[in-house]
Formats: structure tokens, sequence, C-alpha cells
């Protein structure tokens, strides 16, 4: 009875067997285990309320650079306002949990269908606008965005330029508030590469690829373009409502300011355009980079670093950071088992 | 047998340039029609506006009596009428396969497709294109004449009624000619109506039984490829006036 249990359980799907056992699978899966393991490893308050903090920081910028990735990179939408769906999510979630004391959870959910919304009405006025003109497009509207919020009427209800202080954490422990979002990550990079990699994903990347072509084979390009917005939408939005707990405050220019999309595109082009994992590295990359200027007192020098390091990147390894490295990974790796 | 495809009157004007003139001509299911004209004459333009990528300035298009004037393309190609373009186009990051894939993913395409399975089905129209061999790889480090044939099998995943074919001899080497007009002849004994256009006249010569001729947007001859060969219009537009035709 047991025994045939057991064994039911070990009787994997197979594509998930070959894939545990492939370099890559066996590789994501080492790093899912480390990342699970970590706030294990020590208990110090300064390891606790400093190292984990910034995992968590790093784990919920994956999720933003990776919906980015989706958009840009699988369906060829470049978004400049990317952070608009994050700032949307934050501000939704701080309302709901401020004023109209809504559970944690069920707001974080609210925030990214509220992000889906936006994600919406953002894309139908950009379905006509290409490359750097949608690149404009979505600029323009993060600005709008940020401005209504700082100087309209909105910003009375809001708290302005201030914002709404004050919000609850995920949880006050450290390390649980590292799991759940270990967990929103996990199961999002999930859905994100499984997406990108399904059929449905074949169809996004032939409209960025060619998209009067994609139209000569008969797809709807512009109901398949507002899925990739509504989709990424949601991620960004997921990032969106964590972040604003993270931080516990909403406000106009840390959750709708300009330098977010730029993080999302600077990490997900250090990690590789269109890898979608690769975003997960870029944002690793790009976090204990920052911590350790900032640590080493570089903090001024932050963006120029980062700007020189985009441009190195750029020019040497147009494809991102991810696929080298794990090429020279799988060297080494053939090495070691003497193959 | 019936009219599949009939065009009235169409005229498309490009801020003072008349580009297509009044043209009107209609198509049999199952015939196999060329469309010529010296370059410039307007055959793409209405190839363009027959798929749905241009708006007429006047006229009608209908396709198996209904009218698709002015729709967009992709519900055109998803009722049975389907282009290939004149310059070649691929999605050039995507696997052959899946370029055949994203037709065969399209709703005509999948009513048929999802019987087989998609990826199956995608390969039996690589076979019939002969690109089945190519499969994996992206299309561009394929020779043209291989993306001559790319152009079709995408096509053909939509499954259509009606096939365009812009210029699909051009820039091939003699060889890879033979096996492209091999191939429309095959899909057009499976049952496919062919329309396709070329400025070369000896080329669609041999090829297609039926030949509509027009010069600067306007048309000039219909007929057998030998009456339209030796119409007097139809010399001047490519030769000049004065002048014989061997």
């Amino acid at each position: 009875m047991f025994n045939r249990a057991y064994k039911k359980i070990l009787q994997l799907p197979g594509y998930l067997k070959i894939w545990i056992k492939s370099f890559t699978g066996a590789l994501t899966v080492f790093c899912v285990i480390g990342l699970i393991l970590l706030p294990f490893s020590s208990n110090t308050p300064s390891f606790q309320n400093v190292m984990l903090r910034t995992f968590t920081y790093a784990m919920i910028f994956s999720i933003f650079a990776a919906s980015w990735d989706f958009l840009a990179g699988i369906a060829g939408q470049v978004s400049f306002g990317h952070t608009i769906f994050l700032g949307v999510a934050g501000y939704i979630c701080a309302i709901l949990v401020k004023f109209l004391l809504f559970p944690i959870w069920i707001s974080i959910f609210i925030g990214a269908f509220g992000a889906v919304l936006f994600g919406l009405i953002i894309g139908v006025p950009c379905l006509r606008l290409k490359g750097p003109y949608l690149a404009l497009g979505t600029l323009a509207f993060s600005l709008i965005i940020l401005l209504i919020l700082i100087m309209g009427s909105l910003s009375e209800f809001l708290y302005g330029g201030a914002g709404i202080p004050a919000l609850p954490r995920l949880s006050t422990n450290p390390t649980i508030e590292y799991l759940y979002v270990l967990a929103f990550m996990v199961i999002s990079f999930i859905i994100l590469i499984r997406l990108s990699k399904s059929k449905f994903g074949t169809i996004l990347k032939s409209i960025r690829d060619d998209d009067t072509g994609s139209r000569a084979s008969g797809i709807n390009i512009t109901r398949y373009k507002l899925y990739a917005y509504m989709i990424s939408g949601f991620f960004a939005g997921i990032a969106g409502s964590l972040y604003a707990f993270y931080i516990t405050a909403v406000n106009p220019s840390g959750n709708f300011g300009l330098v977010n999309s730029f993080f999302a595109i600077i990490m997900a082009s250090l990690g590789g355009i269109a890898t979608i994992s690769g975003s997960a590295l870029g944002a690793f990359f790009f976090v204990f980079l920052e911590y350790i200027l900032i640590q080493a007192g570089f903090g001024n020098w932050v963006y120029l670093i980062f700007a020189i390091i985009l441009i190195i990147v750029i020019r040497f390894a147009e494809h991102g950071l991810l696929k080298p490295i794990l090429e020279r990974l799988k060297d080494l790796w053939d090495i070691l088992l003497g193959r | 047998m019936g009219v599949i495809l009939e065009v009235k009157n169409l005229t498309k004007k490009f801020s003072g340039l008349t580009a297509v003139n009044d043209m009107s001509f209609e198509i049999n299911r199952g015939e196999f029609v060329g469309l010529i004209g010296p370059n410039g004459a307007g055959k793409t333009t209405i190839f363009n506006m027959i798929s749905g990528f241009e708006k007429p300035s006047s006229g009608t298009i209908r396709f198996n009596g209904q009218d698709i004037t002015g729709m967009k393309p992709f519900k055109i190609v998803n009722l049975g009428l389907v282009r290939t373009f004149q310059l070649v186009r691929s999605f050039k990051y995507l696997s052959i396969l899946d370029n055949i894939n994203v037709s065969c993913l399209s709703r005509r395409g999948k009513k048929i497709a999802k019987e087989y399975g998609i990826d199956e089905y995608s390969s039996t129209i690589l076979a019939s294109v002969g690109l089945v061999d190519k499969a994996r790889i992206p299309p561009i480090i394929l020779p043209h004449g291989d993306l001559r044939k790319l152009q079709i099998g995408k096509a053909l995943g939509t499954n259509p009624e009606l096939l365009l074919l812009d210029e699909p001899f051009s820039g091939l080497s003699h060889e890879e000619s033979v096996s492209i007009t091999n191939l429309i002849n095959s899909l057009h004994s499976d049952g496919v109506t062919v329309f396709v256009t070329g400025h070369v006249l000896r080329e669609l010569m041999h090829l297609v039984p039926r030949v509509i001729a027009m010069h600067q947007g306007k048309f000039i001859a219909d007929g057998s490829p030998r009456d339209v060969a030796n119409n007097k219009i139809v010399l001047e537009a490519y030769l000049g006036k004065g002048e014989g035709f061997a």
C-alpha cells in the first residue's frame, strides 16, 4: 500500500523527469532549494534584517523584470512605462488595506487585477504604436499618472507627493516574509516560462518578429497583444503589491518613478531579453551590486556604474549574461563529471 | 465551380497618384490565374487590397459571395483567402516548424490542425513544401529558395481556398524556380485556387492557363497566355510603341 503510493509520487511526468536530469533543470532545482534553505542558515539579527530583506527585494524585482521581459522580449511590446503596473497595484493595496481594512492576501490579488485593467487601459491606445513610438507612448502614460498623483485632485485623497505611509508587512518575521515572496516568485516564473514556451508564446513571438506576417497568417494580433499586456500587467501587479508591503508605504515617486521602469529594463537586459529566467539573474545581480556599492560608500555612483555595466553588456554580450554564464557552467560541469 | 473572387471597379489613389484604376475581374473556383504587368503596374496594390492590407479608394471585393472590402487581414485569412509577399517575410527567431505553427494556430488553421496535433500537422506541411529536414533551424540561415517555400508553407498552414502568390519567383535560380513551379502545380491539382503575379511574362506563360494583364493601374487584357502575349496593348506596355515581339 505505502509502497505503491510512494512509487506513484516518484512517477513524475516524463518530461519533468528529463528536465530535472538536464543541466538547466538540475541547476534550477538546485537554486530553488538553495533559496528555500537560505533563511535557515543563520539566525543573527543582521542576517535576518539585512541579508534576507535584500534577497526579498531582489525577488520582488525579479518578478517585475520578468513581467517586463514577457511583454517586451516575448511579445515585442517594448514598454518604458512598466512602473505604472507596479504603482497601480501598490496604491490599490495601500488603499484597500489602510482605508477599507482588507486582508493583505486578498488585496495583493485585487492589486494585480487592477494592474491587468491598466494593462488594457495602456494597451488599447498603444496598439497601433511600434518600436520607439510605443516606448514614448508608454513613457508619456507613466508621466501623466505620476503628475496626476502629485498635482491632480486625486492627490488630496491619496496624500499627494507624500503617499500613504505605515502599511503592514507581509509578516513581521523576515524569514516568513522571504518565504512568501519566494513562493510568489517561483510560481510567477513557472507560469511565465511555461507561457512563453507554449503555442501561445509562439504566437506572441511571431508578433514580435513580424506583425504584418503574423496578420497574414490569420492571427488576430490586437487580441494577442492585449493578452500580453494583461498577463504582464498581472505579474508586474503582483510585484507591485508585494513591493508596497515590503517597503510598507506607497508614494508617487517611489512607486510610479520612471526609474523603476528602467530598473526592469536594465535587469532584463543584463540577464538576457526573451529568456524570462534571465530577469532573475539580472535582478539579483543588480540588487546585490547596489547593496555592495552602498555598503562600500559609493551610493551616489550606483546609477552611473549600472549605466556603464549596461553599455558593456550590450556591447559584448547583447543577448545578456544568462546564456554565456550557463554555457561556462555547463563546460565546468562536464569537466567535473569527466565527460 | 462558381466565382470565388469577384473584383469590381477597384480603385486605389495615393495622394494624387492612381495606383489602381477601375479594375474589374472574376476568378472561378479551381482556376489558376496569373496577373502580369510591368514593374509599378499596380499588381501588389491589388493584392494588398484583396488581402485587406490596404483599403480601396472605391470598388468592391467579394470572396465566395461575401463582401470583404476593407475587412481586416486576419479575418480575410480565416475566410480562406491567403496571400504571400513579394519580399520574403519570416519570424526570424522562431524555428521553421514554429513559423508554420503560427498559421496552424490561426482560427481557420486550428480547425484542421487540431485533429492531427499542431506540430504533426505543421510537419506534414513542411514535408509537402520540402523543408522537413530543416524543421528545427531558424529561417535566417535558409537560402532564398527555401524561404520562398516557407512563404508558401506558412500560407498552407491556414488551409487556404484561394492562394494569392505575389511574385513567387523573384530572385530565384532556375532550379529553385522549377521546384517552386512544381509545388504550386501540385497545390493547384489539390484543389486550391491560385492567383499569381509576375512581371516576367515568360515565367507565367508555361504555368497558368489564363492571364490578366494590367498596365499603369488599368486593365488591358484577359485570356490565354498566347493571346495576351500577342495583344498589341500588352506589347506596347512592355516594349514601348512601334516595336515587335519575337
